[in-house]
């Protein structure tokens, strides 16, 4: 036998990885570490048991597609095969498939669903619609088998007997459970339900996960009518109740929310009765007394209010002229009074003024008056009329009367001879 | 004179919720005291209706279940 012969640590690793590629298991364990930082191009994680811990990896794109964030604790089920990591001769799993495993694993997957519906917007407060007020036909969708159907039935019967109960028995576990419940809410909703009852008893958390199932929820979601649940005991929260309109603790709750109780009804009926007579009452002697108010009204006794109106206004007329007149009075008086003082103090000087031109015009006028030229010893002979200054001797004849003014009187003279020449 | 809201189906084949809002309108429309005697006790005269009809219906009720699918168990007897 030749020695075998000796390799390369690489050609040694390269041997390693082929032969633990060809080991593909399903492992389910406990996450013990993890790391996953925003450079990387995997996701390494550590999962271990009690007694053995390996290394894994899982490429971003494959992580990322699981829909799983992944935590310290967390258990786990993973579907891939053994590799090598030949620079640091470290063996590992590479992970292809990751899901959650056991009640852990539902829970977590549920609170996945309630995300991805809340981020749609499908768990708004705001989508909750409200419930008629006096169904006349309430659906209700659940196990035909059951308390609950009893339960509903019976709370149905004792508060709101007038409504028709549309049952959709269906089943409420296992793999036909999502789709038969998804058809038995259009049923009672096509069979003219005006609120829909979705209601199981309770059971473990297994039992209720088709309530948790998302293609239920979004057929609640867009159910035509309010959908009111009432699934398990509290406190179990299905996502079929996080999104319906009504969320009822139990099956019984959910009757009662969804119908009020002959009791409340006939009390109504009663308040409603006594009200309507009361306002016919009411509207009757109202008319009596408006007919009364009308009969003793002024305007049927007396002619003085016809033309009030037109009176007052003639009143308030008069007090607004006597307001206007004396108001322009003592206006112009102020005014008068004022170009009376003005005239007080320029009226001496124009006076004054006007005296001394006087003075100097009358001085004038002497100089020029005639009666200056007769003080100079001249004398004005005048025809017989008194006014006609004789100019010449043909204006007179002889024995003629004239009169000649000197500058202190006159003469009357007879003209004696009429003589022509100077 | 147009006696609105005052003639309308029959109070007995109305639906519950329908025929009580109607009579509550009527009630809420009388109180307002807007309305023409006349329309007054017309209205009045519907409400009566619709009052009786509804009391009947509450007196006489008795609940009418149908299965669209599956057929119901009888109840379970300890649910009794």
């Amino acid at each position: 036998m030749d020695r075998e012969r000796a390799v390369s640590v690489s050609e040694a690793m390269r041997a390693a990885k082929r032969a633990l590629e060809t080991i593909t298991l399903t492992v389910v364990g406990e996450v013990s570490e993890f790391s996953d930082k925003p450079g990387y191009r995997a996701a390494y994680f550590t999962v271990a048991d009690a007694d053995a811990s390996m290394s894994c990896l899982m490429w971003r794109d494959a992580y990322t597609a699981s829909g799983v964030s992944l935590r310290c604790g967390m258990l786990v089920e993973m579907r891939g095969q053994f590799s090598a990591y030949a620079p640091k001769g470290r063996m590992q799993f590479v992970v292809r498939k990751l899901t959650l495993a056991g009640e852990g694993r539902l829970r977590l997957q549920v609170a996945e669903t309630a995300r991805r519906l809340e981020a749609e917007g499908l768990l708004r407060d705001d989508r909750k619609r409200p419930l008629p007020a006096y169904p006349m036909r309430i659906g209700v969708v659940t196990s035909p088998r059951g308390k609950a159907v009893h339960d509903v039935i019976r709370t149905l019967s004792r508060r709101y007997p007038i409504a028709e109960v549309l049952v959709a028995g269906v089943p409420v576990e296992g793999a036909d459970a999502v789709p038969a419940i998804v058809d038995g809410v259009r049923a009672v909703v096509q069979a003219g339900a005006e609120v829909v009852l979705l209601v199981r008893g309770g059971g473990s958390y297994e039992d209720l996960m088709p309530f948790n199932d998302e293609s239920l929820a979004r057929a609640v979601a867009a159910s035509p009518v309010p959908v009111v649940s009432g699934i398990g005991h509290e406190p179990d929260t299905t996502i079929a109740d996080l999104v319906a309109d009504v969320r009822a603790s139990t099956p019984t709750a959910a009757a009662e929310a969804a119908a009020p109780a002959v009791s409340e009804l006939t009390g109504r009926l009663d308040k409603l009765s006594r009200l309507l007579a009361r306002a016919l009452e009411h509207r009757v002697r109202h008319a009596e007394h408006r007919v009364r108010l009308l009969a003793t009204r002024p305007l049927f006794c007396e002619v003085d209010p016809l033309l009030g109106q037109a009176g007052q206004a003639l009143d308030a007329a008069a007090r607004a002229l006597g307001r206007a007149i004396p108001l322009g009075l003592a206006r112009d008086a102020e005014r008068l009074r004022y170009a009376h003082e003005g005239l007080t103090r320029v009226g001496p000087r124009i006076v004054e003024r006007g005296t001394d031109a006087a003075g100097r015009l009358a001085a004038r006028l002497g100089d020029l008056s005639p009666l200056a030229i007769l003080g100079r010893g001249y004398a004005v002979c005048f025809a017989p009329d008194g006014s006609t200054v004789v100019r010449s001797v043909s204006e007179v004849s002889e024995g003629a009367k004239v009169e000649v003014r000197v500058h202190d009187g006159r003469l009357g003279c007879m003209v004696e001879t009429v003589e022509e020449g100077r | 004179m147009i006696m609105e809201g005052v003639s309308g189906p029959a109070p007995e084949e109305m639906a519950f919720g329908e025929a009580l809002g109607e009579l509550e309108a009527i009630v809420a429309a009388l109180e307002g005291g807007q309305l023409e005697l006349e329309e007054s006790l017309a209205r009045y005269e519907r409400g009566v209706a619709l009052l009786r009809a509804l009391q009947a219906k509450l007196a006489d009720a008795q609940q009418k279940v149908t299965a669209l699918i599956g057929e119901l168990e009888t109840e379970p007897a300890e649910d009794m």
